[in-house]
């Protein structure tokens, strides 16, 4: 039994976990499965998959949204937010669909939303028990956390985790009008901008020859780079 | 120099400046541009214009400016201005993503609702079609 108070299966029952997916019609089954046993409320957001991401999500949650074109997942995260709000989320959580996130960190994400002591809070792989990850990853992380803080101005130690909660009043105050994986900067802008209390809780990322695959790539990195600071010229 | 012995090369250009000057009229007519923006073009095309009609007009602003020649001042105004020209269109086709994005997102929203409604009444049939289920 993964919630072992009252309390806290109350508090799954309220909340919307919001999966961004594209073409993970591969790993998403399992990882749907897994998070519906705790959190019966699942919102997947299939961004224009080509593959069988849909009928694969749509077998185990009756939430599943079709963006009829591909959006990126910042556009996807905000239709799922959008909807869990609709429907009377009182947390939000962002869940990544190829099984980098750990379930069980969920919890330890929402416990200091549920008492009160912030209204956001982001999952950092680099702070607690460290996760196996490959030398390079680090390194081109290190240096989006570097520039994250200097952007954001916020003292985070983790950047692009897609792992994150939010209270529902928090949830309401996102706009995220970056489309594309830039959005992961504008979370932070927007939780500076609102003054929203944060938090950074320590959760491991599972590394798979599979995550790593759909993973980004320095090159990546530098195009998000430049969306990011363009978005923030032009908004 | 006697201004109408125009060569083939400015004769052609002189037609197609023609026919943007008279489609610069036909919108401003119309409304189909903002009246200030349509009077912006005109300018610029009657000054395209006379640049054909009398390159030594260009010359002799050229001189003015401390700049050689006339082809190459009209060679350092137009990289600004096309410049300016692409940057307002990268402007125009991020605020038409963003607005496929919102629609997107409506329509998902809406099938979504539609479908999980659909869902709570015949929960037992498993996965079903794509779209709404009739109750």
């Amino acid at each position: 039994m993964p919630t072992d108070t009252d309390q806290g299966s109350e508090i799954a029952r309220s909340t919307y976990v919001v999966v961004p997916a594209f073409n993970e019609g591969a790993a998403i089954g399992d990882v749907l499965a897994e998070l519906v046993r705790v959190y019966p409320n699942v919102v997947v957001v299939d961004d224009g998959s080509t593959d069988g991401t849909f009928d694969a999500a749509r077998a185990v949650t009756p939430y599943v949204l079709r963006h009829a074109l591909n959006r990126g997942q910042g556009a996807a995260l905000q239709t799922g937010v959008d909807f869990a709000l609709r429907r009377e989320a009182k947390y939000v959580v962002t869940f990544d669909a190829d099984g980098q996130h750990r379930v069980e960190d969920i919890r330890a994400l929402l416990e200091p939303l549920a008492g009160g002591a912030c209204d956001v809070t982001l999952g950092s792989r680099f702070l607690g028990v460290k996760s196996q990850m490959p030398r390079s990853r680090r390194l081109l992380l290190r240096m989006a956390v570097l520039f994250t803080r200097i952007t954001s101005r916020l003292p985070i130690t983790d950047a692009h985790n897609g792992l994150r909660a939010f209270t529902r009043a928090a949830a309401e105050r996102l706009d995220i009008s970056m489309d594309r994986m830039e959005h992961a900067s504008e979370v932070l802008d927007i939780i500076r901008r609102c003054r929203l209390r944060f938090r950074e809780v320590p959760v491991q990322i599972r590394y798979t020859d599979y995550s790593l695959g759909k993973g980004q790539s320095a090159r990546d990195a530098l195009r998000v780079l430049l969306h990011y600071l363009i978005g923030r010229a032009v908004r | 120099m006697n201004p109408w012995q125009l060569n083939p090369f400015q004769i052609v250009l002189l037609l197609l400046i023609a026919g943007l000057l008279a489609g610069g009229v036909l919108a401003l007519l119309k409304g189909w541009l903002r009246r200030r923006d349509a009077i912006l073009w005109l300018l610029v095309w009657t000054a395209g214009a006379i640049a054909v009609v009398r390159p030594d007009v260009t010359s002799v602003i050229a001189d003015l400016l401390g700049i050689g020649r006339g082809a190459d001042l009209v060679f350092y105004c137009a990289i600004p201005i096309l410049s300016f020209g692409i940057w307002m269109l990268y402007i125009r086709l991020r605020r038409v993503r963003r607005e496929i994005t919102l629609l997107v997102r409506q329509m998902a929203i809406l099938e979504g609702e539609l479908s999980a409604r659909g869902d709570a009444g015949s929960r037992s049939q498993g996965p079903s079609p794509r779209g709404p289920s009739a109750p």
